[in-house]
């Protein structure tokens, strides 16, 4: 394969890794509409639909490891063709999320939701939304400055988190009963899965680095300092 | 390189992963044993050996992918690589997890626990044997294997929402249990992560095997 043509299936590849990006950010946002706008019938969509993310993040995949294969890259091409391999893998673990939280929108059913986390939840994945799109142009344009700017702003997402966490426990002492606690943790872990999504918007960073310039950077660097949340996660 | 080499270099590929998953597997139920025992030094040393797991999944994947690019291997050996891939990546992860709870047990501090420790125990106990079926569906090909461990993930999540709903009821009654409650909530959702872990191997035997998409990951949401 000549060279140029090797290049084309690279910037070919990158698309595809973008599109995908495209696909699991929608989701995100579509995800949480299904739960504050209680759209049942909706959330059941998006459940389906992660097939499409599921087997387009395997299509890149295969495409990738075929070029590996028949071009054998060195250095540069090489680190590019496996950051791609794992922003596509950590692209479809968002997706995951983004289909639980719709789930949990189908488990939750009708009952009213507290006020307060209906006024969060928006917010913070808006946020991991801006992380995300942020990462991948980071990503299609190879700059690290943008790459390396991105994960200081987990901070805000962390934070948010947090006040949904004191929210939901303040739900549980003002009505302690059983279905209440089953709320709580449903929309808990709705929180959860926002935060991981910008702690995997990190990952993608960190994959931008290293295709630019081959070290293997740890941008999660406030984590030693941050609650117990994200640390225990690492 | 002859196909008997391929093989072989296969199987030594795998047999890594196998030490891998077996590294994680004993990295995950002794940072519950530290845990219980409120052993801090046992805990720094779980968070430094994190590092060697990381190293295994590194080599690993160097491994799998000078195999790729050497090789050129066919469409049925390539998904059985890129299968080797995506477990090694999440082995390691599940190793963070481990290393979480390691760390968690340092920021808990020593000292006895607020209630004795049951259903965390149960739930790592659980999610370790889930995930070393899991590597033996894999190993085998055993797709019906891979099928049914990620309806096991029902039990851990039950098990879940029970500590879960357990200590919100400590901190109602003391907020003061406040910190020590988030915290062991925390090692027990790392429990719960390691088990979805286990559903992304599980869904990786069955496209390795059959080449059908499934995800498994709805049904964790059933609580």
């Amino acid at each position: 394969m000549l060279r140029h043509s090797f290049e084309q299936k690279l910037q070919a590849l990158q698309g595809q890794a973008l599109e995908l990006g495209q696909m699991v950010d929608q989701a995100l946002g579509a995800s949480v509409e299904t739960l504050t706008g209680r759209d049942v019938a909706k959330a059941q969509g998006l459940v389906a639909d992660t097939c499409f993310i599921n087997s387009k993040r395997l299509a890149v995949e295969i495409e990738t490891l075929s070029l590996i294969a028949t071009q054998q890259p060195v250095a540069g091409d090489l680190r590019t063709l496996i950051a791609v391999l794992e922003i596509a893998a950590e692209l479809e673990r968002m997706g995951s999320y983004a289909a639980s939280i719709a789930q949990a929108t189908v488990n939750l059913g009708q009952a009213s939701l507290p006020e307060p986390f209906l006024q969060l939840i928006p917010d913070m994945v808006e946020k991991a939304q801006d992380m995300l799109r942020q990462s991948l142009l980071a990503f299609a344009q190879r700059d690290i400055v943008m790459a390396r700017a991105i994960p200081p702003q987990d901070d805000e997402v962390d934070y948010l988190y947090d006040q949904v966490y004191q929210v939901l426990l303040g739900v549980m002492r003002a009505d302690p009963y059983p279905h209440i606690a089953n709320q709580a943790a449903h929309l808990s872990r709705v929180a959860h899965y926002v935060e991981r999504t910008a702690d995997r918007v990190i990952n993608i960073c960190e994959w931008v680095v290293f295709a630019v310039t081959g070290e293997m950077a740890e941008l999660n660097v406030s984590e030693a300092d941050r609650s117990y949340q994200s640390t225990a996660a690492s | 390189m002859p196909r008997e080499n391929f093989e072989r270099e296969l199987r030594r590929l795998q047999d890594d992963m196998l030490l891998l998953g077996s590294m994680v597997e004993s990295a995950l139920a002794d940072s519950i044993d530290v845990l219980k025992r409120r052993d801090m030094d046992g805990s720094r040393r779980l968070i430094a050996y994190d590092q060697r797991i990381n190293e295994k999944r590194f080599a690993i994947e160097n491994d799998t992918l000078t195999l790729i690019a050497t090789q050129q291997p066919m469409a049925g050996d390539m998904r059985t690589l890129a299968a080797i891939l995506e477990i090694a990546s999440e082995l390691e992860r599940i190793g963070d997890y481990a290393k979480g709870i390691a760390k968690i047990n340092l920021m808990i501090g020593p000292g006895e626990f607020i209630k004795p420790l049951v259903d965390i125990p149960r739930m790592a106990e659980k999610a370790g044997d889930m995930l070393r079926r899991s590597l033996e569906a894999f190993i085998h090909r055993n797709v019906e294997l891979a099928r049914a461990i990620p309806l096991e993930d029902d039990e851990v999540d039950d098990l879940y929402n029970q500590v879960y709903r357990e200590l919100l009821t400590y901190i109602m009654n003391d907020p003061q249990n406040m910190d020590q409650a988030t915290y062991l909530l925390w090692a027990a959702h790392n429990l719960e992560r390691t088990a979805d872990r286990v559903s992304n191997i599980c869904e990786r035997v069955i496209f390795t095997v059959t080449g059908e998409i499934v995800d498994f990951s709805m049904a964790m949401q059933e609580a």
